[in-house]
């Protein structure tokens, strides 16, 4: 396996914020992990980013262990909820940013910097100032930063909950592109049902700091685990594209 | 560390020993300048704090010996000293918010007007007010004697409180109108909305919301004006408080037992009044946070706000007009001379002190510069190490570095002669002891400053570099400094203005042969120099707002230039 979460456990004062949590996941594949707020998911995301030191479990990446390795030497990176840019720099001094800490040259890291905003679709924004972009074009700016250094695993932390519907789609389909182009492993935490449900190969559902399903979309959408899955999903029905990629989720009007 | 955890698989093993290494380095620096930031703390806050306690038990006829005989013998100073307290308390603040009120609901160049007045007695020496008093007020003074032809004695009990309150309106009324400015505009609005008049509004909405900062204000004020010694010493005459009998004691007999003890007497109302202040800048920080909106202009017009409203447009137009006789008076005098035809221009005492006294200007501007310089890093580290890092011990050593705010300067001025007059830290009579009294005096604004700066930038950043590979070194050197360039400008005004106007706390740690220029101005006004005094007043005024003119046109160019 490439990523391996074992039996990890963390808590805070008295509250066990993550009991016994187990996961694992191919290389090149994007899991979502899934939970009304408050259950546990980014908490986890910090565990294996390294902002966190879990009380007991380990963490395996491409077969080492680094469950305590601190988050600069971890091959893993982070899209941030509030993206974490860098306000006194430009665009492209975001995305090359990383690379400083590498073995790169200042020349080969302009050329990477430029290549990658290319990818995200900003190619003619660097040299524009972070406050002078829209939140959707920060996005973008933070995926690439954290694109750039070529991380074994990169994570996402509800990246697309400063954006708002429409933008949210659009950004979802690129996302899916990117990760399969690049064949990025990928996590990405989500309170959206459909996000999960559209973006996933693998969806982990957390409740109250508990694994309570694990396996791929269609999986829990066909056979939830438990009944409170049901309510928490709340589908009505699904809405395939013409080849065959889940295109859009109806809910249930009940709420 | 070995190879295989290297995050990038191409480095090879020559270059990821190398990295192991330096990474090695880096965390030991890091440690390191932690040690060094406590270490400090402990040695210039915490020490001399102890010795004072301690050496004021050390009697040698029991151990509340000394207290025995200070209550007994000071029994009417300490009467004294909390009777102008009160006072000056209550007058002050009413000046305060008066004058707060006015400058928030004012704009244009009237406000800025009053907003340079304030400035200036912000970077003004302390004594420049009761010395503006005296040629103004006093015996020979220009409107009471030459203008009103009175002579009467304004050497007393009155005259302290009325110039206390006078020169400590500034600060309280610059924060209070913080305050003000920062009040949601919107709860204005709701107010007005639902039919309430402009007195309303003031009554139910303005200064309730402002209440934590009016009882700061109070509290401060108090706490300062027991801490003075130069107004009584100056103004007082033969009455007489606490803090002026500790200058005495310690000028005229050098008894350091009694001074110590006469110092706790103002130590223990102070630090009680420290725990107090928190609670309430606590409360005043929630209010406000509440209610975060864009800064403007506070929608009330004051004089239609009735009989409170007027009463305070007029205290404030009085203040202002106190304050501009008060510098009009110190900016003129250096440069006037009394003789059978009046008053005529000279530059007599100009030449005097330039052939004179110019050392001592220069060696405060110098020592200004690196208190602030020093301050101002010292005190971003130390905001980084207690905002940002889990370090042990984190509440105590943040409570430990507000103390100083609240100790009077004298207190704290004895606890360093307590602390480093002998081996193996005999500081005594160096230029260290003075910077570093400086500095620790002036720290818990400073560290306040960067911490509220620090809050501005999010975590997020600062994990962002950690997570793309940056060691803590790259965190402060693209993140933490960054983010608190704009603090950059703040501590250094506040540091550079302070050390060139402090007096009190380094009152008894100079080194006779090498005087700062507060010391000339306050040895120039007890003797009765005022022409000199006003000079110097004035070269330490121009030369406060020179300097701090210059930093700020600097980093503002750098800003642009980065932009």
């Amino acid at each position: 396996m490439y990523l391996t979460l074992s039996q990890l456990c963390k808590r805070f004062g008295e509250k066990e914020v993550v009991k016994d949590l187990s996961l694992f996941l191919e290389q090149g594949q994007l899991l979502c992990i899934l939970g009304s707020s408050g259950c546990g998911k980014t908490t986890t995301l910090n565990m294996i980013g390294g902002f966190l030191t879990p009380d007991q479990g380990q963490i395996m990446l491409d077969g080492q262990d680094i469950t305590h390795t601190p988050p600069e030497q971890r091959p893993v990176t982070t899209v941030f909820q509030s993206y974490g840019l860098f306000p006194h720099m430009t665009v492209l001094q975001n995305v090359v940013y990383g690379l400083k800490f590498r073995a790169c040259s200042k020349r080969e890291a302009r050329q990477k910097g430029l290549h990658y905003l290319e990818l995200v679709g900003l190619s003619g924004y660097a040299d524009a100032r972070i406050y002078e972009i829209s939140g959707g074009q920060q996005q973008r700016v933070a995926l690439a930063r954290a694109l750039i250094v070529e991380p074994k695993l990169c994570l996402l932390d509800e990246p697309f909950s400063n954006l708002d519907a429409a933008l949210r789609v659009k950004m979802r389909e690129e996302l899916k592109k990117l990760q399969q182009e690049l064949g990025m492993t990928m996590v990405f935490v989500t309170h959206d049902q459909e996000e999960a449900l559209i973006l996933a190969d693998k969806i982990a559902i957390l409740d109250q700091g508990r694994l309570v399903q694990y396996g791929a979309p269609l999986e829990i959408y066909r056979h939830p685990a438990e009944p409170f899955l049901t309510a928490f999903l709340g589908l009505e029905d699904l809405v395939w594209a013409q080849d065959g990629t889940l295109l859009k989720v109806i809910k249930r009007n009940a709420v | 560390m070995n190879k295989r955890s290297s995050p990038h698989r191409e480095t090879t093993g020559k270059r990821a020993s190398f990295d192991a290494l330096f990474r090695r380095c880096a965390q030991g620096m890091d440690r390191l300048v932690l040690w060094l930031l406590l270490g400090a703390v402990c040695l210039f806050v915490l020490l001399p704090i102890l010795c004072i306690f301690l050496r004021s038990f050390q009697s040698e006829d029991g151990v509340f010996a000394a207290y025995q005989a200070v209550w007994k013998q000071y029994r009417d100073n300490l009467w004294n000293s909390v009777f102008v307290g009160v006072l000056t308390a209550l007058l002050c603040t009413l000046f305060s918010v008066a004058a707060a009120l006015f400058l928030a609901t004012r704009k244009g160049w009237g406000k800025l007007l009053c907003l340079a007045i304030l400035l200036i007695t912000m970077v003004s020496p302390p004594f420049v007010s009761s010395l503006a008093y005296i040629q103004l007020y006093g015996r020979r003074g220009w409107i009471t004697y030459r203008l009103l032809g009175l002579s009467w004695d304004p050497y007393n009990c009155w005259g302290v409180i009325w110039m206390q309150s006078i020169s400590f309106v500034p600060l309280n009324a610059l924060f209070l109108n913080g305050m003000l400015e920062k009040l949601d505009s919107g709860s204005i609005q709701a107010a007005r909305d639902l039919g309430a008049r402009p007195a309303a509004i003031l009554r139910d909405v303005v200064l309730p919301l402002l209440r934590p900062g009016i009882l700061v204000a109070l509290l401060l004020s108090f706490v300062r004006s027991l801490a003075d010694f130069g107004t009584p010493v100056i103004i007082g005459g033969r009455f007489s408080t606490i803090a002026s009998e500790i200058y005495l004691q310690l000028v005229g007999y050098s008894n350091l037992e009694k001074a110590a003890a006469m110092n706790l007497f103002l130590l223990l109302p102070s630090i009680a009044a420290f725990f107090l202040y928190r609670a309430l800048m606590r409360q005043a920080d929630r209010l406000s946070q509440a209610s975060r909106s864009r800064q403007e202009r506070l929608q009330l017009s004051l004089l239609r706000c009735g009989p409170a409203g007027v009463l305070a447009v007029v205290i404030s137009l009085l203040f202002f007009l106190m304050m501009l006789l008060q510098y009009g008076c110190i900016f003129l005098s250096g440069f006037l001379k009394q003789s059978r035809r009046g008053a005529v221009f000279t530059t007599q005492y100009l030449e005097q002190l330039l052939k004179y006294d110019a050392s001592t200007l220069v060696r405060s501007v110098i020592y200004a510069l690196i208190v602030s310089l020093a301050g101002t890093l010292f005190a971003m580290l130390f905001s980084y190490y207690m905002e940002r890092r889990q370090v042990l011990g984190r509440h105590f050593f943040d409570g430990l570095v507000t103390l100083p705010y609240m100790i009077p300067g004298t207190c704290f001025g004895i606890g360093y002669i307590l602390a480093f007059n002998h081996p193996p830290l005999k500081l005594t009579g160096t230029a260290v002891i003075v910077l570093a009294n400086m500095l620790f005096k002036q720290l818990p604004t400073t560290t306040k400053i960067c911490s509220a700066a620090l809050a501005q930038v999010p975590a997020d950043q600062e994990r962002a570099v950690r997570d793309l590979g940056g060691g803590q070194g790259a965190v402060l050197r693209d993140v933490i400094f960054p983010g608190l360039r704009p603090a950059f400008l703040s501590c250094f005004v506040y540091n550079f203005s302070s050390s060139m106007t402090t007096a009190g706390a380094i009152l008894f740690l100079i080194n006779p042969g090498k005087k700062l220029a507060v010391f000339q101005l306050f040895d120039a006004v007890y003797v009765g120099e005022y022409a000199l005094a006003s000079l110097i007043a004035t070269m330490i005024i121009v030369l406060v707002l020179v300097v701090e003119g210059a930093v700020y046109w600097l980093t503002n160019r750098r800003l642009y230039r980065t932009a």
